[in-house]
């Protein structure tokens, strides 16, 4: 085994903390169930690394697979990593979409290593027809640095990627391209859309964040919904409030539903607005160029934060603000929808 | 004896006893009169609690006469009341049936606050599978709130041909995208896990399920070469493919009756479900098996 290799394979071990180190090493599947019942797992973890490395030399690892355990590490840590979110689009008139996974993994590695003689290219598939691609990027004249690797998750048969910042932004072109040209697509664009949680990502980007629907086997919430508001209101609160409130509420279930948010940490929105005022002479209503301004949201999760608002009967404000800014919005919007719009998470 | 030798004492001792004998059997036979006086009164008291008994007795039962003409007197009304119940649950149960038969048409709906939530239920040979819903909102123009049709699905192209002119269109479409999906998932599926010992090799397959690639024995163990199979379905609202290509694994030059087998089941791919063809391997290598011994 490399000396880089065993170096490489020791770092990543390390990384992985003492309770998730069985887990990881059954997912990797390079070490037989035999060999792995010889390590003692109770010793210090150094001990325990050079066991594995050990180990690891007898089965002779290549460096393949030991990026394999690594796509596997950052898979179980995934939100170390700041992913950005691409979107492609195919020609006009093309075929329709026959992915051959085998097709696509010859055709990506091939355009890398064309381009870069030395790059390391690694997959990983998952079951929701998600692929992981590994790549360690070297030059023409230095070897790939394992150290600073591209993940990018592909979902076949969709135009979507997202791939994890990094700071070598030099190769993200040909990243792109390979993309591209691998998956046959045409062209590929950077959305507004940044964020740790790939899960958030493809809720928002699948618009897969409510899967709740009506049918007539399901019982009616709406019982269920006006319980919740009796137990929560202060007896003193009189019969109008009571309207106004259950108005409230069934607003924001119907904007933002019953399901979990998506986790957005900030949301920026330019506002074009003309300024209304009841004040006669005020110079900002009297301008004729409607005021351009930047609305900056930040929060650990924006959107339940939003949620919550609505008892505090902020929210119609909020909505009224949000409605001006997409420009071809009226009335109650699915606030979500909003999200691309110059958002990042 | 000491009668005899104190004779005044003895006597006056001897006719003390005797009294006290004559006392006592007077007693007894005094008791047994007192006895019989008692039980007397006893007998008239068991007498008149008998009485009593009777009296409470026949008191019940002339009520409960009463209650029950009463009962009868009312009973018409009671017997309607519960029939009309039955009638409603019975209608309901009956309202509720036809709601969920209407899933076997394919595609159902319900009413929602601001649209419809349509629920396209997927079928392939009688077996029902997936169900998707689209949720609409009713507002010019007409818009999708949320679904659960899955990503690789070209909804938004269908949308945008159809949705605002021809709403019926767009549904059919999307029905008929969404079956034939299903169709294909159901095939390979089955594939996957009925037939497996014929495979000698993973299936490949991608999301929308339009190409599958897998290698195949006729008689897994046998001497044969295995076949490379490779199902294209370019038409996303097919199950059946468009284009299939068979290949023999191991020789280039191939006898005559292997070139024969290997052109009938490209024919077999294109023009039968999936997994059925592979029924008819498997009856076959029975048949076989079952001829050689």
């Amino acid at each position: 085994m490399d000396e880089t290799v065993a170096e490489f394979i020791k770092r990543t071990i390390l990384k992985i903390p003492m309770n998730e180190l069985t887990t990881i090493l059954k997912a990797w599947d390079f070490l037989s169930e035999n060999q792995l019942q010889t390590v003692n797992f109770r010793q210090r973890k150094e001990s325990v690394v050079q066991h594995l490395i050990h180990l690891c030399e007898e089965k002779r690892a290549s460096l393949n697979d030991a990026a394999l355990l690594d796509i596997i590490y950052t898979q179980f840590h995934q939100h170390q990593k700041v992913w950005d979110v691409f979107q492609m689009t195919k020609g006009p008139g093309e075929d329709v979409d026959l992915f051959d996974m085998k097709q696509f993994k010859n055709s990506f590695k091939k355009i890398l290593q064309r381009a870069l003689k030395n790059v390391t290219v690694s997959f990983r598939e998952t079951e929701e027809n998600a692929v992981w691609i590994r790549i360690a990027w070297g030059t023409q004249y230095t070897k790939p640095n394992q150290y600073k690797p591209t993940y990018v998750v592909y979902y076949s048969q969709t135009p979507y990627a997202f791939k994890s910042s990094s700071t070598l932004r030099r190769n993200t072109p040909l990243l792109g391209q390979a993309l591209t040209v691998a998956s046959k697509h045409h062209q590929i664009v950077k959305m507004d859309l940044r964020s740790r949680y790939l899960d958030s990502l493809k809720a928002i980007v699948f618009k897969q964040y409510n899967q709740t629907f009506e049918t007539h086997n399901s019982t009616t919430p709406l019982q269920e919904r006006s319980l919740g508001l009796d137990i929560n209101m202060d007896s003193r609160i009189i019969h109008e409030n009571i309207v106004e409130k259950e108005r409230v509420q069934r607003i924001t279930q119907e904007t933002f539903g019953d399901y979990p948010q998506p986790q957005l940490e900030f949301a920026q929105y330019k506002l074009e607005t003309k300024f209304k005022s009841d004040l006669n002479g005020s110079i900002l209503a009297e301008r004729e160029e409607p005021l351009r301004c930047l609305i900056k949201f930040s929060s650990p999760h924006l959107l339940e934060a939003l949620k919550s608002l609505a008892p505090a009967a902020l929210f119609s404000r909020i909505q009224k603000l949000l409605c001006y800014s997409a420009s071809h919005s009226q009335g109650t919007q699915d606030l979500s929808s909003y999200v691309p719009l110059y958002t990042r998470c | 004896m000491a009668g005899i030798l104190a004779p005044g004492l003895g006597v006056l001792a001897h006719l003390e006893r005797l009294e006290n004998q004559m006392s006592r059997s007077r007693k007894q036979s005094e008791e047994p009169q007192s006895v019989q006086a008692q039980e007397r009164v006893l007998g008239t008291k068991i007498q008149k609690l008998r009485h009593l008994r009777d009296d409470l007795k026949a008191a019940v039962r002339h009520r409960r006469g009463s209650v029950k003409a009463c009962i009868a007197n009312v009973e018409p009304n009671r017997t309607v009341e519960v029939n009309e119940q039955e009638a409603l649950e019975e209608k309901l149960e009956n309202v509720k049936a036809v709601l969920q038969a209407y899933h076997f048409t394919g595609l159902s709906g319900k009413l929602t606050s601001r649209g419809v939530c349509v629920c396209i239920n997927t079928a392939f040979e009688g077996n029902l599978l997936d169900s998707y819903f689209v949720d609409l909102v009713i507002q010019k123009p007409l818009r999708i709130h949320h679904h659960s049709v899955p990503v690789f699905i070209p909804l938004e192209e269908i949308a945008a041909k159809y949705l605002q002119t021809n709403i019926q269109h767009f549904l059919f479409s999307l029905c008929e995208y969404l079956n034939a999906y299903s169709g294909r998932k159901y095939q390979a599926d089955r594939l996957q896990s009925d037939f497996a010992a014929l495979l000698t090799g993973p299936l490949q397959r991608n999301p929308l399920c339009n190409l599958l690639s897998f290698t195949y024995k006729l008689d897994p163990g046998g001497q044969s070469f295995p076949f490379c199979a490779r199902l294209l379905y370019k038409d996303l609202t097919a199950t059946l493919p468009t284009d299939v290509t068979v290949t023999c694994q191991g020789g280039e030059a191939l006898s005559t009756s292997w070139e024969e087998q290997r052109a009938s089941h490209e024919t077999l791919f294109c023009t039968k479900p999936l997994h059925q063809v592979f029924a008819s391997f498997a009856r076959r290598e029975k048949l076989d098996m079952s001829l050689v011994s």
